[in-house]
């Protein structure tokens, strides 16, 4: 059931909004049959392609992270990918009020967990670990699902289209500084002793 | 007690506005396409990125940037205060100054004739016209506001005039040098004083220039353009007197683990973090004052840049803070995230807010409609694209720079030479190059669609109306 929504968001994403729109998911239920599963894809990935794929700089010889820091990484990873679909969702309950749309709190967890499905799906490209190369499929994938949540704001939130564009930009402006936070905070913890281990 | 108002020479800024902006971002990508691909340097000194580098912030941040807050404060201080500008003579010698500096600017830079200080490269001779030009804009300024015939000054005004004056004074100071001949000089402060002089110069060149100035912008024409009051009035004048104040003090997060002492260091760091607060209250205003004009957003495509133009604020304001924290800064400084940090703010919230506020005054400066608003949108979504591309761009190149120049093997030797690093950057490089092209290719799109606008069509004069209070 969440594998169809996801790929309904890809082929015909209008409708599909609509569809979950009607569906009315609990927040249990949109978490465990679709944050908790997709989430797991860039998380195992991530493990598989930095432990055995490697990425070489210049001439040098394949860069691999130890097991054991991989694994940590990849756990970390996949509960932040979770905790941020209850942040966005917390973002967009808490500003949509402003905004004219009177939606529960499920209505905004399945608009986040769901526009964030590209994201997930795209996390595969992890398997080979080469940032430039991630880095250009990543940003059309970004780009879509960009799109696909100024398509579902309003959809979503039954408010009108021009309302919904401007309350899709204030989420993404709390998600770019929740991005930069996480950045920040990455660096802090790589900084006190929390840093991969690599072996060459 | 009726007239006009002096729309000459706000006309001449705003068309030189998208001159300079054209120009300044072309230098840009070209040293962008030099950093990805060397030969372009084509061992030529004057073509060389170390030569075009002062020219592209030059340009950008005081021919394009400086010529957007001119045709914009004078524009608003004479519309706000209902009085025309005071003495259309000394308005005209701003004009004038403010070219021939940048003229002067483009001609030295690229003969090699520097001071060496970021964003404060000109020689003395040309410091001293800048010191004559903004004394006169202070002059213009200053007195307009105090023939004003409405009581009250709005608050835009209060930005425009800080950041005149505190310009002035960073100007004045951070260019004290001993001159040894016509085009070289020598600092009069030395070693760690002069850099300190010169962040402090450099970090309130960011935060006046940069940030009220434009911050004065925003206050005029977010309201005007969305057809409503701001948010919070209150607000807006608390967080004014907080960002005066805290700025002047986050100049040290840019000599982070130099010579400079360390307790300078951690104060420049908790002033940079408190910024936070005021620089939000500004980004909440103009979102909220946006909120309420929804239904334009169908039909005025301008909202949308000045929407995203606060957002970006938000976002550069909050990672600026980040950044600034010692730690973080262990990794990120001197590699390209901050490259990237500095360009969400310069596209994402200076120029975007700069667009914005052209659409707005070119057609009515030329008593013109705009020739096409698609055009405009347009426009928006090839600079959006391309600051996306720059910005997640330099953000990874930044890190993976920062991650590889701090990595030692076990034996304490680098894992990596610094020419690996370089070599690694190359497609980040060259996404960046996109994306700076994406945003010039931007820029030439609103200057045709102007141009279209305002082709044949006689300046405009527009009479000053009758106080209401």
């Amino acid at each position: 059931m969440s594998l169809r929504h996801a790929v309904g968001l890809l082929s015909r994403p209008k409708a599909e909004w609509g569809a979950i729109r009607e569906r009315r998911y609990a927040v249990a239920r949109s978490f465990v049959t679709h944050t908790a599963v997709l989430a797991l894809i860039p998380a195992i990935a991530g493990y598989v392609g930095t432990t055995r794929t490697g990425w070489r700089i210049g001439a040098g010889a394949a860069v691999r992270l130890t097991e054991e820091s991989a694994s940590r990484i990849a756990i970390l990873s996949y509960l932040a990918m979770l905790a941020a679909t209850f942040a966005v969702a917390w973002a967009i309950h808490w500003m949509s009020r402003t905004y004219g749309a009177r939606q529960p709190y499920g209505q905004c967890y399945a608009l986040a967990t769901w526009t964030a499905t590209p994201l997930f799906l795209v996390g595969v490209v992890q398997l080979q670990p080469i940032l430039w190369m991630n880095l250009l499929v990543g940003l059309p994938v970004l780009a879509y699902t960009v799109y696909l949540f100024y398509l579902g704001v309003p959809l979503m939130m039954e408010i009108p289209e021009e309302r919904g564009f401007l309350f899709s930009s204030a989420v993404l402006a709390f998600g770019l500084v929740a991005l930069v936070a996480l950045l920040a905070l990455t660096v802090l913890l790589w900084s006190s002793g929390f840093g991969p281990s690599f072996t060459y | 007690m009726s007239g006009t108002y002096n729309y000459t020479v706000v006309r001449q800024f705003a068309v030189m506005t998208i001159v300079w902006g054209l120009v300044g971002m072309l230098v840009g990508v070209v040293i962008a396409a030099q950093l990805t691909w060397p030969v372009l340097n084509f061992d030529v000194p004057w073509l060389s990125y170390g030569r075009l580098r002062p020219l592209h912030t030059n340009a950008v941040i005081f021919a394009f940037g400086g010529s957007a807050l001119f045709a914009t404060s004078y524009y608003v201080v004479q519309r706000t205060c209902h009085v025309r500008l005071f003495c259309d003579r000394l308005a005209a010698f701003t004009f004038w100054g403010w070219q021939a500096v940048i003229v002067l600017a483009a001609v030295t830079l690229p003969l090699g004739i520097t001071q060496g200080k970021e964003y404060a490269e000109l020689e003395w001779p040309i410091d001293l016209l800048i010191a004559v030009v903004w004394i006169a804009y202070a002059v213009v300024f200053i007195g307009t506001i105090a023939r004003r015939r409405v009581r009250h000054i709005y608050v835009a005004n209060w930005f425009f005039a800080a950041f005149i004056l505190a310009v002035a004074l960073l100007h004045v100071v951070n260019s004290a040098v001993i001159p040894v001949g016509l085009w070289k000089s020598y600092p009069l402060y030395a070693g760690v004083q002069d850099a300190m002089v010169q962040w402090w110069y450099g970090h309130n060149a960011v935060g006046f220039f940069l940030t009220a100035g434009f911050l004065g912008i925003m206050y005029y024409f977010v309201p005007k353009q969305a057809g409503r009051p701001i948010y919070s009035y209150r607000l807006s004048v608390v967080h004014f007197w907080s960002l005066v104040f805290t700025y002047m003090w986050a100049g040290p997060h840019h000599l982070h683990y130099t010579a400079l002492p360390d307790w300078a260091q951690s104060l420049g760091m908790v002033m940079s973090v408190i910024l936070l607060a005021p620089s939000w209250g500004g980004m909440i205003n103009g979102i909220m004052t946006l909120s309420g004009a929804w239904e334009k957003l169908r039909t005025d495509p301008v909202l949308r840049f000045l929407i995203v133009s606060v957002s970006f604020y938000g976002m550069s304001t909050f990672e600026g803070p980040m950044m600034s924290i010692k730690t973080v800064n262990a990794l990120s400084h001197y590699t390209d995230w901050t490259i990237g940090h500095v360009h969400s703010g310069a596209l994402g919230w200076v120029a975007f807010v700069s667009i914005g506020a052209m659409y707005y005054l070119v057609p009515r400066l030329f008593g013109r409609e705009l020739h096409s608003l698609k055009l405009v949108e347009v426009h928006f979504w090839i600079s959006t694209v391309g600051i996306v591309l720059y910005i997640t761009s330099m953000w990874v190149a930044g890190i993976m720079q920062g991650l590889m120049w701090r990595a030692v093997n076990d034996d304490g030797t680098l894992t990596y030479s610094f020419i690996e690093s370089v070599e690694a950057m190359h497609p980040f490089y060259i996404i960046r190059f996109l994306g700076g092209a994406l945003f010039l290719a931007g820029m030439a799109v609103m200057a045709w669609n102007l141009w279209k606008s305002v082709r044949g069509a006689r300046t405009s004069e527009a009479a000053i109306p009758a106080p209401a209070h």
